[in-house]
């Protein structure tokens, strides 16, 4: 199979998988019988029972659920997914003015525990035992055993309230207004409206949560880096090299990363789902206004619209990542093509 | 020269041994031993009650009158760890095993029935598989309303996929092995090969598989109650204790001492784990 064979499949799959999404997250929210009414609308208002009628109405929550379901899928594909309960805003809004924000995040904690982890995986396994691979093996453990929320307060405190290095929460200091919509990265869009000043405070703002965010990705990179670089390193190519007389470094470098680094991308793909999962708890304690902050608010007032949209969009980027890593994976190793 | 002695026994003996050899694998049983006990002696060596108010004496930092300090509520924030020791570690136990055991069932379904059953349900594994365990978590309680037993419910519905899948993969690699065939031959019923002779043999790898999942379960269930998916607040529970200290910065007390808590159980629970998989079943090594 070539490559455009192999990625057409995926591609082929991919609106069934999205399809399949809607049906699971509206099963999901739907399959016990809840209580918006109460959740939304005042004591007085859920007394009246004309007033609970025309709520339910209003949302189609009067009528079978396959026929919500219908409605539903019909109005996603005009790019309507309902009108949020508890801001009135159209659901497709609030997702994209939201978004952003958060593959901001958490591209910039992918990006650090790529840049720590990988580097400190493989000297781990290169210095195998020493003080380095202490460290490393100590990082991937509490990387992956911290509370993140825990973290983030603890990092609030410390850095923000104690030593005064990082600014106080949220996405930009109020005094700045934010730059003009373009990608709708205040770091990016602000060096594009080549405001550097406001670029240097997003950048600041943005430090803390992603180095919080990045520390169970960064946990997960340096462990499979290291495992994997032990596996490569016991290989007979590279004792070849060794005994050819190659440079150590030149062999950690050029014969072993290399190769280690292939299931440690596989592995990226699969930890930005515990990414978007902490990413929601970091925007609740950094007051980052991105979908986790709004996932939170529409999950705890019930607010079935908006939480089905964030299902939706979290799920198909979570689909989309790995159908990427996926692709990187087969274009850098043949072998999985074949099979 | 020495002649090479190879020891019978020596591979069972591994395992108590690869343990006892770490001073961290030793020192991590000891902790979550210790967990337990203090969950269970709670009652018995909490010095308050975890729901007693001493409004006087709120925001008190840590002293002698109170360990750990009190939180806004004048409540004392030592008697409130312990006693959330009491929910945190069963909640971890029943949200894992519950999973397993609805993973364990429909996995072995599909990989027994093969065909169109099979290749329906991991498909749906592919796409709940695809919602990360918060959001997913979010979207159930945004159906159920948040509580303990909501919780537990929503790490369920997250993980089982994960367990079924490795079940299928056991129970089609157990069903064409000799034994079964021979429990074929000799005419045991379909039902009893499966249930005597697949299911049990694959039982143990699975549980293992559960039991390395327990501190990442507290873990799970901790954040959702700190996003106030979990129990009323009055119950004192870890992670809805941080939460409480998210508008105290300054009161670091408050937040510091729950978050140590889930901090050292879930580190200690990870190692004895890592440790447990190294030594009882290669086949689930990771790294």
């Amino acid at each position: 199979m070539n490559l455009q064979t192999y990625v057409g499949r995926r591609m082929l799959v991919l609106p069934a998988m999205i399809l399949g999404i809607t049906l699971l997250t509206f099963v999901l929210s739907h399959a016990v019988p809840s209580d918006p009414i109460a959740a939304n609308l005042g004591d007085q208002a859920a007394a009246d029972p004309a007033i609970v009628a025309a709520f339910k109405h209003r949302w189609g929550l009067d009528r079978p659920l396959p026929e919500q379901y219908l409605v539903y899928l019909r109005n996603l594909l005009h790019g309507d997914m309902g009108v949020s309960i508890t801001t009135h805003q159209p659901v497709l809004t609030d997702l994209s003015q939201h978004l952003p924000a958060t593959i901001e995040l958490a591209m910039a904690a992918m990006l650090l525990s790529l840049l720590l982890g990988i580097p400190l995986g493989i000297f781990s396994a290169v210095r195998r035992d020493s003080m380095v691979d202490q460290i490393g093996r100590g990082v991937s453990l509490l990387g992956v055993s911290m509370p993140v929320f825990w973290l983030g307060l603890v990092a609030l405190f410390v850095f923000y309230a104690r030593l005064g290095w990082a600014p106080s929460a949220g996405q930009l200091s109020p005094r700045l207004a934010l730059p003009p919509f373009v990608t709708g990265f205040v770091v990016v869009d602000a060096l594009l409206a080549g405001q550097t000043g406001t670029a240097t405070d997003a950048l600041a703002h943005l430090a803390l949560p992603a180095l919080v965010l990045a520390s169970s990705a960064l946990g997960i990179i340096t462990r499979m880096m290291r495992g994997s670089m032990l596996e490569v390193l016991g290989e007979d190519y590279v004792r070849t090299a060794r005994a050819k007389g190659l440079a150590p470094r030149r062999i950690t470098f050029r014969h072993a990363a290399r190769n280690a680094l292939l299931p440690v991308i596989t592995v990226i793909g699969l930890s930005f789902g515990s990414l978007l999962s902490g990413a929601v708890v970091t925007e609740t304690v950094f007051a980052w206004p991105g979908l986790g902050s709004y996932a939170f608010l529409s999950a705890t007032s019930l607010d079935f619209p908006a939480i089905m949209g964030v299902g939706i969009v979290v799920a198909t980027v979570y689909i989309v990542v790995n159908l990427l890593v996926d692709v990187a994976y087969a274009m850098v190793d043949p072998r999985i093509r074949m099979g | 020269m020495q002649p090479v002695v190879r020891r019978r026994g020596a591979r069972s003996l591994a395992v108590p041994r690869s343990l006892v050899r770490s001073p961290l694998a030793v020192g991590s049983v000891i902790v979550v031993a210790a967990w337990v006990a203090l969950a269970a002696a709670a009652p018995a060596i909490a010095p308050y009650g975890p729901l007693a108010q001493d409004i006087a004496d709120r925001l008190a930092p840590p002293g002698p009158a109170h360990w750990f300090g009190t939180d806004p509520l004048g409540r004392d924030i030592l008697s409130r760890v312990l006693y959330g020791a009491r929910l945190s570690i069963p909640v971890g136990i029943a949200a894992v095993a519950l999973a397993v055991l609805l993973g364990t069932v429909i996995g072995s379904v599909a990989g027994a029935a093969g065909g169109v059953v099979d290749e329906a349900i991991m498909r749906l594994t592919d796409l709940m598989l695809a919602f990360p365990t918060v959001i997913l978590a979010m979207i159930i309680s945004a159906a159920l309303g948040a509580g303990i037993r909501n919780a537990v419910i929503a790490i369920m519905v997250a993980w089982w996929p994960t367990y079924a899948r490795f079940a299928r993969g056991l129970v089609i690699g157990a069903r064409d092995r000799e034994y079964v065939e021979a429990a074929r031959a000799v005419g045991a019923s379909p039902m009893r090969v499966f249930l005597r002779h697949v299911l049990l043999n694959i039982l143990s790898p699975i549980v293992i598989l559960g039991t390395l999942d327990v501190g990442r379960a507290i873990l799970t269930f901790a954040s959702l109650s700190f996003l106030g998916l979990g129990p009323p607040p009055q119950i004192p529970e870890w992670g809805s204790e941080i939460a409480a200290g998210r508008d105290y910065l300054d009161q670091w007390w408050i937040a510091t001492f729950p978050g140590l808590a889930i901090l050292t159980l879930v580190v200690a629970l990870n190692v004895v784990g890592d440790g447990l998989r190294d030594a009882l079943d290669p086949r689930l090594r990771k790294a």
